[in-house]
């Protein structure tokens, strides 16, 4: 559905983007990642018309973004990082304008609101001016006229910026609803959004490819850090050393706590494809050690972008390179 | 017919903006006040041309024959052209500049429209809305005139007002691209108003020059051109020339809009 090679984008002398390619088949809700300045808005500006790319070419739907412009722009629906809100019409009046543009013609209009009012939660906010809503209903609205004439592809340049953990979660349950038949595209920096919403992810960093696939799949390529984290009460020294010999174990770390009873946690980093869990309950509590908590650790996605990043940095001889990750670690929570 | 249903979508978005938007009340109460008041004192007034011709006949003195009538309506609607310079800025400012404000521009961007439709839109709605503010203005003339005797020719009147609209929408037109040009409506009020009376007062600069390069300096004048309608003369130059300056502001708006996508970073 979304085609795109040898992407590439000057800003002057500045490369945004430099030589990125990658498609997202029809019916994917694929997760556009990136630290802040990685090139995701430029990259959906291209993709959305509205900004030339410099070199290489994207495809939407088959037809080309820059030779045939005005067909793609009728198959995507856009929502730019700023929702592009009227702040003087009504919900519905702003819709209906939408619709217009878009060339949906005046016998399917009012049912073509009426039922994106509906999906997007917002028949009961219709009569009310957009400025008064909240940023949430701002964002929803901001989604609506982006669906309203049904497009086949959507991007969503950062639909879920700036949202309270609520409107977040209903933000994300709405483009959720959206997949099926249609093709989504949504840039974001927030990892949980990506393992939430998406069935694959593609990130970029200083405007090239780092990395795509699934979440499930990144995540297991870090398998090194899965593990235990394990509480005690009783003396960790004397347990350390039973546990590092059971098979699978590849190293065994103490924290310890601080309070008046000897609590202390275990974190023990274990080999890929082994399991060795109820071997390492069964050493403690033989020990006559209390166990209090018994946890498995998994890679999270944000390892999984810190380390790529990381590499990322290492590979580029560019100084600026860490400069531009500082940022990302800040953010991700 | 795609093309017509999306120039009339975004005129009547704009159409619409004027009700919500209190600059456009502001902008009627002040068109309305200042140009009542012209109305009147150049009637009326002390100076005024009934109160003058009212005088010298009283004094006995033979006047030349006028029309009063025409008389009145080439003086005031002469000042209320100037009284349009300055207050049209004001209405041409936020075209293009509220759009790039509030990132509206990027939704008509990615829309299936084009440039050039979108600022017709916007002229067409523009221009609208300063003609429905000529409506109580011309009830007053109407009022007036059907007392006058011999009875006012109904074709100067329209010719003027068409003078009068011609001469708002190439303002409107001009300052429509200015306000493309940047994100700020202040400068773009400012920057209309300036290059607007540079058009205005052309003529002065052309009167300096001598020979053909003067002559054609004259002929850009807004001034000139809108006096040749209001004295009830169809000059077809004139009318080509007002329509010049509409359609360079709309091509000009919609390469600019063209190449804000170039220039953005």
């Amino acid at each position: 559905m979304i085609e795109v090679e040898h992407l590439g984008k000057m800003y002057g002398t500045t490369a945004a983007i430099a030589d990125l390619s990658f498609r997202v088949e029809t019916g994917e809700i694929v997760g556009f990642l990136g630290p802040n300045g990685a090139g995701k808005t430029t990259t959906m500006r291209i993709l959305s018309a509205y900004l030339p790319a410099t070199t290489g070419t994207v495809r939407i739907a088959g037809h080309d973004v820059h030779q045939d412009s005005m067909a793609v722009r009728q198959c995507i629906g856009y929502l730019p990082e700023n929702p592009p809100l009227y702040r003087n019409m009504t919900v519905e009046g702003f819709l209906h304008f939408v619709a217009r543009i878009k060339g949906i013609n005046g016998g399917d209009r009012p049912a073509k609101v009426s039922s994106v009012l509906e999906r997007c939660q917002l028949t009961d906010k219709k009569k009310i001016h957009i400025h008064k809503l909240s940023k949430g209903y701002r964002q929803r609205v901001g989604i609506a006229q982006a669906i309203v004439h049904d497009p086949p592809a959507i991007i969503l340049d950062e639909p879920t910026v700036g949202l309270d953990p609520a409107q977040l979660i209903e933000v994300r349950e709405l483009i959720k609803s959206l997949a099926g038949d249609r093709t989504i595209l949504l840039s974001t920096h927030l990892l949980s959004e990506v393992s939430m919403t998406c069935n694959r992810v593609v990130m970029i960093n200083q405007g090239h490819l780092v990395a795509t696939d699934t979440p499930d799949n990144l995540m297991a390529q870090m398998s090194g850090n899965a593990g235990y984290a394990i509480e005690i009460e009783g003396n960790p020294a004397e347990i350390k050393p039973l546990l590092e010999v059971v098979p699978g174990v590849i190293n065994v770390d103490i924290e310890k706590k601080s309070g008046d009873r000897p609590f202390a946690t275990l974190i023990v980093t274990i080999a890929p494809n082994h399991e060795p869990g109820r071997d390492l309950a069964s050493i403690i509590v033989s020990t006559g050690a209390g166990l209090y908590e018994m946890r498995r650790i998994r890679p999270s996605l944000e390892d999984v972008f810190l380390k790529l990043m990381q590499a990322e940095a290492e590979l580029s001889p560019d100084p600026e390179a860490s400069t531009v990750i500082a940022p990302s670690s800040t953010e991700t929570p | 017919m795609i093309l017509l249903s999306n120039i009339l979508a975004i005129f009547r978005r704009e159409l619409e903006s004027y009700f919500y938007s209190p600059l456009s009340f502001i902008f009627a109460t002040l068109f309305w006040f200042l140009s009542g008041i012209l109305f009147i004192t150049l009637l009326i007034g002390p100076q005024g041309i009934v109160t003058v011709v009212a005088i010298e006949e009283q004094r006995g003195v033979p006047l030349p024959p006028i029309d009063v009538a025409s008389e009145f309506l080439k003086i005031f609607l002469g000042v209320v052209g100037a009284l349009a310079l300055f207050l049209l800025p004001l209405l041409s400012m936020g075209l293009y500049a509220e759009e790039r404000k509030q990132g509206t521009l990027e939704l008509l961007a990615t829309s299936p429209i084009t440039n050039w439709s979108v600022a017709v839109g916007k002229l067409l709605g523009v221009v609208t809305f300063f003609s429905v503010l000529l409506i109580p203005i011309v009830l007053w003339e109407i009022i007036v005139f059907s007392s006058a005797d011999p009875a006012f020719p109904i074709s100067i009147f329209l010719l003027s007002h068409v003078g009068l609209i011609l001469l708002a929408a190439a303002i409107l037109s001009l300052g429509m691209f200015v306000s493309s040009l940047t994100e700020s409506s202040l400068i773009a009020a400012v920057m209309t108003f300036s290059l607007v009376l540079m058009l205005w007062l052309v003529d002065l600069i052309g009167d300096r020059l001598s020979g053909s390069l003067g002559d054609a300096i004259k002929h850009l004048s807004l001034l000139k051109h809108y006096n040749n309608f209001l004295e009830g003369v169809f000059d077809s130059s004139s009318l080509v020339l007002l329509l010049s300056y509409i359609f360079l502001g709309v091509i000009l708006t919609s390469q600019s809009i063209e190449f804000l996508r170039f220039a953005r970073r």
